[in-house]
């Protein structure tokens, strides 16, 4: 059997090498070999996928545990370097380094020629090493480590062509909200350890602390400060997963490269929120008001984001957008105790939207750089393997019957409906509802782009399919969008290959979270599967009566006005106000105030010393028989001193 | 005429304050070494003065002491006056107002 940590070797390998390379090239005129590059940088994530399924394939039916060695070890708190491989972190790293070597082989087309070539290919790898210790790791702090690296390389990335000020902004603010969410993983680590020692943070002793019978006492004495410690990962999730209120900085993210948003900003990252929900679920088990918040944060944020999809022009922030809808989904799912389910569509999720991505920057690719859709259109005749790969994450995300989005969109549905008497059927609704509005701008998407006239102003002739390295790993994730949901499907002797995957972690949490909650009588599976086909099929006749015969003029840039605005940039104008303003406020308060005060009592010490020293220094310079009298007379002052106190002074 | 003890120390005391007058009051540094060692010496008398009024075991010790302390204080003023004509040499003065260098 292989060690567990050749995983994230392997990318960090690669990441080191590359970067070597970038380094050495970086006076030349050419840059490095791209065929060298890009051939080590897919080399090392293959190698990873395959030590994953050597793995995979290997691993006993409750998982392996495996300690490298001590990394903190302090009276208070201690840490080790150690891996879990179970069935959480099996599913993760299997479609998370699978589809990191596609997205990768597909990066070597999508950025020949640019001048960072090599550099690209490093923060990559360098991403995939962080994302692969996050999954991996078994206790929180590693599993921080993992999160604040795959935030600094998701800044790299966004600010990769730091030549423009805007690439540099957009990574400025991805970098500063997931810090913000980041105080609240930190702050809930804290909590933890106050509640039961640093022994908590790791994710088997947590699980076994909160359901050993002997600790009753300690965790209901506890149970305030967990449910804080819940709240507060769920706020670090948010930063993470771009859920409200820390959610807008995923869109301004997409300045990035595409393979980039595709890779971090679709399929892997921002999963990262709902990961750390499921592996923290025998935790959230046992806080059903945490989970309630989750989720109406989730429900929010599905529908508020689904709109603003709706209103944008730019083909990557209309995806974007969706990835925030669809992330809502997952987390919904969570809140209502389905960890295997949101899991499921984080899987699902994965391959459509990494398709759909790879497929607009297809499409920009072709365009040469236009993202404006309204520039669009008529593209199905120049580029049909891009046409039929987006077609194919276009059925899956709108959950068109026996698409992969179908089966987990509909599950969730589903326990969504179970979840309550009262409020599920709410959230069923609302989730309805956002699912009809994902098919219409997921239809108007497809149209803009592929129907109609072309309205861009590029010679027609030189309009062109991309290369193969390109078109090869976005029909493969196309075929996943397709098929991935099948995992899900009874097959065989009446056995459910995902459920079965996860159950040995989550099942023993969703059976804790569901001890007394009303079952719920819903109608039968078929019924929810015609209602969600039933909403997909609406929403693309909505958006097609509304978008295919008026197309939207192409002027102005690609942001939108007026009303739409407001609702697009509403939690922007929030941070302003919630989060920006008071800082402001508070460094003009910290420098007109504190800092004067501050400078006032050095100023008053400083000068007292100045003019004291001042007046001593007289008697101190120039006149050495003047200091030796004055020594003199201080020794016989001492001796006076002595005799008349008799030495007891 | 029994000399009584306490005029060594007397003595001694005078000679000290000659010693410090001239260190205070001369500018010429060698007048200055002179009136160093004289206190010097003023402090040898006093311990031999001394070594009369205690008893027999310890006087021994006091009359010893001050052998030292002159073949010490030989030795460092050959080293004080060698320093005092390198710095007399370099500063073409005997005067010791002469020789700060300080600002102010």
């Amino acid at each position: 059997m292989i060690p567990l940590w050749l995983i994230p070797l392997f990318p960090l390998i690669g990441s080191i090498v590359l970067a070597l390379i970038a380094l050495a090239s970086s006076e030349s005129k050419k840059g490095a070999d791209e065929g060298l590059v890009g051939f080590i940088g897919v080399l090392f994530p293959a190698l990873a996928f395959v030590a994953t399924a050597i793995l995979a394939a290997n691993m006993p039916e409750s998982g392996f545990r495996e300690v490298i060695g001590s990394w903190i070890d302090i009276q208070v708190f201690s840490a080790d370097f150690g891996f879990l491989f179970d069935g959480l972190s099996r599913t993760m790293l299997l479609f998370i380094t699978g589809i990191a070597t596609l997205i990768i082989l597909y990066s070597t087309g999508y950025m020949h020629g640019d001048r960072g070539f090599a550099r690209f290919f490093a923060y990559m790898n360098l991403f995939l090493f962080s994302m692969t210790v996050l999954v991996l790791s078994d206790s929180l702090p590693l599993t921080f480590l993992g999160w604040e690296g795959v935030g600094l390389c998701s800044y790299l990335l966004i600010g990769f062509w730091n030549k423009d000020i805007k690439n540099c902004k957009a990574a400025n603010k991805a970098f500063i909200v997931n810090r913000v969410g980041d105080v609240g993983f930190l702050l809930g680590m804290l909590a933890l350890v106050s509640v039961g020692g640093s022994s908590l943070l790791s994710y088997p002793e947590l699980a076994a602390w909160l359901v050993d019978p002997k600790m009753g006492e300690a965790l209901i004495a506890g149970m305030p400060l967990l449910s804080l410690a819940g709240l507060l990962f769920f706020f670090g999730c948010t930063g993470k997963s771009a859920q409200i209120p820390l959610l807008t900085w995923l869109p301004d993210a997409m300045a990035g490269p595409t393979p980039v948003s595709a890779l971090i900003h679709a399929a892997t990252m921002v999963t990262a929120g709902v990961y750390l929900l499921a592996r923290l679920s025998p935790l959230f088990a046992i806080l059903p008001d945490v989970l309630m918040v989750v989720t109406i944060v989730g429900a929010a944020t599905a529908f508020w984001a689904a709109v603003a999809g709706l209103l944008q022009n730019d083909i990557k922030k209309v995806l974007a957008y969706s990835t925030i809808s669809q992330l809502g989904y997952m987390f919904m799912a969570a809140g209502v105790a389905a960890f295997d389910v949101s899991i499921f569509h984080v899987f699902t999720h994965a391959f459509f939207k990494a398709a759909l991505f790879l497929g607009a920057g297809a499409v920009m690719h072709s365009l040469a750089g236009e993202q404006d859709m309204r520039k669009m259109g008529g593209l199905v005749h120049k580029t049909p393997v891009t046409a039929i790969v987006m077609l194919f994450a276009y059925l899956a995300i709108i959950g068109f019957p026996l698409f992969s989005g179908f089966f987990s969109k509909d599950l969730i549905l589903e326990r969504l409906y179970m979840s309550a008497p009262v409020s599920g059927p709410i959230l069923y609704g609302i989730a309805l509802l956002t699912a009809v509005i994902t098919a219409v701008y997921m239809t108007r998407l497809m149209i803009l782009t592929f129907l109609g006239k072309y309205r861009g102003n590029i010679c027609e002739s030189k309009i062109h399919e991309a290369p193969l390295s390109m078109t090869f790993p976005m029909v493969v994730l196309a075929i996943g969008a397709a098929f991935a949901g099948y995992f899900w499907v009874v097959l065989g002797q009446g056995t459910n290959c995902f459920a079965t995957w996860l159950s040995p972690v989550l099942k023993v949490p969703q059976t804790i979270a569901h001890i007394g909650a009303e079952s719920v009588e819903g109608p039968s599976a078929m019924v929810f599967a015609a209602l969600g086909t039933f909403a997909a099929i609406i929403g693309v006749f909505i958006a097609w009566k509304l978008y295919a015969k008026r197309v939207p003029a192409p002027k102005g840039d690609t942001t939108p006005t007026g009303s739409a605005a407001d609702w697009t940039f509403f939690f922007d104008k929030l941070h302003n106000v919630c989060g920006v303003l008071p800082t402001r406020f508070c460094s003009w308060f910290l420098d007109a105030v504190i800092n004067k005060l501050v400078m006032f009592i050095q100023w008053f010490f400083g000068a007292l010393a100045l003019i004291l020293g001042d007046g001593i220094r007289s008697f101190q310079v120039r006149k050495i028989r003047m200091q030796m009298g004055l020594s003199f007379a201080g020794m016989i002052l001492v001796v006076i001193v002595v005799a008349l106190c008799g030495g007891s002074f | 005429m029994e000399l009584q003890a306490m005029y060594i120390q007397v003595l001694a005391l005078i000679l000290l304050i000659i010693g410090l007058a001239t260190v205070l009051s001369r500018r010429n540094v060698f007048f200055i070494l002179m009136g160093i060692e004289l206190a010097l010496n003023a402090v040898n008398l006093s311990i031999i003065g001394f070594s009369k009024t205690f008893a027999a075991a310890a006087s021994v010790t006091g009359q010893i002491i001050p052998l030292f302390t002159i073949a010490v204080a030989a030795a460092e003023a050959c080293v004080g006056l060698a320093v005092i004509i390198l710095i007399v040499r370099n500063q073409h003065s005997v005067d010791i107002d002469n020789y700060s260098n300080m600002r102010g």
